[in-house]
């Protein structure tokens, strides 16, 4: 717990944070004058303006600086500049409406859209240095049609995040977002597709990803009678850490980050990895996609060569508590070690989890849950 | 004389439509062009996706065949009307007492009133979060006082209907009380004389002479809390939590968070604009003191 406390004291600290960043791109250099490195620069001198990067937030200049800090040594006059998404379709409109970014960052259950989308290219692997250290079953998560649409980075898992002194649940189960006992105590996740899927893995669904019509409306009504059991839907985690931290939120949708922040602020929470019958967390994996057309594609792998560094990876699994693809990169804390089962490298498919996966009726999905928020 | 009055009505015709013309013309850009697109976006005319599409009504007709949003919509509508109508009623006096009263320290009060907004909407509305929370300032006073055992807050003060009402209302009340309190500034005092000299008590004074003058004042301050609220999605996805949801916050998620919808996002925002128009033109008759006197 000490070390826990220490470490979040540490990532409040903005200048230790920036010490860190640099210290992170310090080692970068050090690590990687490789030849593909140096001829990379080379090439993408040539490329010129700020490099425009559509991510999450925590991943940018808030928070997220040591991740990409190698990439801001190398090439210090195309500096990032960041445009936040709250979700993939989130990112979809934006780009819809004309936001042209030169990368970002969907996660795995959208690879096959987007491939299929003409919004993205691949990859040219071979200009990412760190690719080969990437977890293969997760760069295999990554392609299309043989294609190497997505660079997998950031992964982890949707779970239920609960305060242990309050809440006493049933089993392991999803059925702990739906349960009477904690009315006005739940939170669940603002996502147009998710909420389904676990309905539909609660009620035993075939495939929770591609319900049929009579499954969908089934998920529906159960979300709409137990909506009144909620207090919050969440859209950012900031958001629930806030929730959850004054005590008005007991058991949410959670992150491992979540999990990592409440632990350090002395709460006593478990993170419930669901296990009865078919039941697992759904498990996610951040996927890195190149814009068509981008003017900036070098620059693009340099900034992937960089999140996808030992140095970077270990930093984001200290200070998030999320996975990263990076096999050589292990955490200091065994507890997270533990959680997210970091030593197996198929963690995040079964029996571990469900892998998320491309939704074919997405749109169908995101227009019933908007009725449930509206109902 | 006559040739004189001909060149100044001529600069006059010249000088209207250059002073109308700028601020028409932003008009026409930022106001009306913008709904256009928003109506087009409506009747699919324009998406979000390429592919085929043309001019069709599915988007309304789906919309409004299912009963979730116009149930959505008129739940606002009854949480803006709550707002407002109880704003209205406690801001009266205080803009009664601040015009009428004779004080000399009234623009001081007045001031005073319109402080808050010197800080931060945000800050405000976050600051009601602290106060309202389940370990907030409200329930910790609860507990100590013995009224409510810590492991049973009152829950229902955060993330529910009633906190963004309160909180609504919080932020609105100096718009309300302003209007209200420039309609009974302008009143003319020697009407309440001649109410006194003949023979009217003073509650009978306020009743047919102060109140019906100052009605536009009433419904200006009605009408300024009113539309604004029943859009509002700000304040309810920050306090308002899964039962606070508003319309506002629907058409939000439907143009951004949720899978991109504009379809639907654009037929509930001409939905609103619609509603909030014919209510400005009906209400706009009350708003010229005149007519409220003489009719």
């Amino acid at each position: 717990m000490d070390t826990e406390e220490r470490r979040a004291e540490r990532r409040i600290d903005r200048q230790t944070l920036l010490k860190w960043a640099a210290a992170a791109g310090g080692a970068g250099v050090v690590a990687g004058p490789s030849g593909v490195a140096d001829a990379m620069r080379a090439l993408s001198a040539a490329e010129s303006g700020r490099l425009q990067v559509l991510d999450w937030a925590g991943y940018g200049n808030d928070g997220g600086q040591a991740m990409f800090a190698q990439y801001v040594k190398a090439h210090p006059n195309n500096k990032p500049q960041f445009t936040y998404m709250t979700n993939e379709a989130d990112a979809l409109a934006k780009i819809h409406a004309g936001l042209k970014p030169d990368l970002f960052r969907p996660y795995v259950g959208w690879v096959k859209y987007f491939a299929t989308s003409g919004l993205v290219q691949p990859w040219d692997t071979s200009k990412i240095s760190n690719f080969k250290h990437l977890n293969p079953f997760m760069v295999k998560a990554g392609q299309y049609n043989g294609k190497q649409y997505g660079i997998p980075e950031d992964w982890g898992f949707d779970a239920i995040l609960y305060r242990s002194d309050t809440v006493k649940p049933k089993a392991k189960s999803w059925g702990l977002l739906y349960d009477e006992r904690y009315k006005g105590k739940i939170a669940w996740f603002d996502d147009p597709v998710e909420n389904f899927t676990i309905a539909g893995l609660l009620f035993g669904f075939p495939d929770p990803w591609n319900q049929t019509d009579a499954q969908l409306a089934q998920s529906q009504k159960f979300l709409i009678s137990k909506k009144h059991l909620v207090r919050t839907i969440w859209a950012s985690e900031t958001e629930l850490d806030q929730q959850f931290a004054s005590g008005d939120v007991w058991i949410a949708l959670a992150w491992p980050n979540d999990w990592v922040q409440m632990k350090a602020k002395k709460l006593p929470v478990v993170y419930m990895h669901p296990a009865v019958k078919k039941q697992r967390p759904i498990a996610w994996v951040g996927m890195f996609m190149l814009l068509n057309g981008t003017p900036r594609p070098d620059l693009a792998h340099a900034y992937v060569d960089a999140w996808s560094s030992k140095a970077s990876a270990k930093w984001l699994e200290d200070n998030y508590g999320y996975g990263h693809a990076n096999t050589q990169a292990r955490p200091s804390s065994s507890d997270l070690l533990r959680v997210l089962d970091l030593s197996n490298p198929k963690a995040v498919t079964l029996p571990n989890a469900y892998l998320d996966r491309d939704v074919p009726r997405r749109a169908l999905y995101a227009k019933m849950w908007e009725e449930v928020k509206a109902s | 004389m006559g040739r004189g009055e001909g060149v100044l009505r001529r600069r006059f015709n010249l000088t209207t439509p250059s002073l109308l013309g700028l601020p028409l013309a932003w008009l026409g850009v930022f106001f009306l062009l913008p709904i256009a697109f928003v109506a087009l976006y409506s009747f699919d005319v324009y998406t979000l996706y390429p592919g085929a599409h043309g001019f069709t009504l599915a988007g309304w007709r789906a919309t409004f065949h299912e009963p979730i949003y116009l149930r959505l919509f008129w739940k606002s509508v009854k949480m803006s009307l709550t707002v407002s109508a109880i704003i209205v009623l406690l801001a009266y006096p205080l803009a009664y007492y601040l015009a009428l009263s004779g004080t000399k320290r009234k623009y001081i009060l007045l001031l005073l009133l319109i402080a808050p907004f010197l800080t931060s909407y945000l800050l405000r509305v976050l600051a009601w979060k602290v106060i309202l929370g389940d370990q907030g300032v409200i329930n910790t006073f609860l507990f100590w006082t013995g009224v409510r055992s810590p492991g049973h807050p009152l829950s229902q003060l955060l993330y529910s209907r009633f906190a963004v009402m309160l909180v609504l209302g919080y932020i609105w009340l100096p718009f309300v009380a302003l209007p209200i309190f420039v309609s009974l500034e302008s009143l003319d005092r020697s009407l309440l004389e001649a109410a006194s000299d003949l023979g009217a008590s003073r509650l009978q004074a306020f009743r047919r002479v102060t109140l019906p003058l100052s009605l536009p004042g009433i419904f200006a301050a009605f009408l300024f809390v009113f539309i604004p609220t029943l859009g509002e999605f700000v304040t309810p996805s920050l306090v308002g939590g899964a039962s606070g949801y508003m319309y506002g916050n629907q058409i939000v998620d439907l143009f951004g968070t949720g899978f991109p919808d504009w379809e639907t996002g654009s037929v509930l925002a001409l939905f609103l604009l619609v509603v909030v128009a014919v209510l400005t033109i009906v209400f706009s008759r009350f708003l010229q003191p005149r007519q409220v006197a003489s009719g």
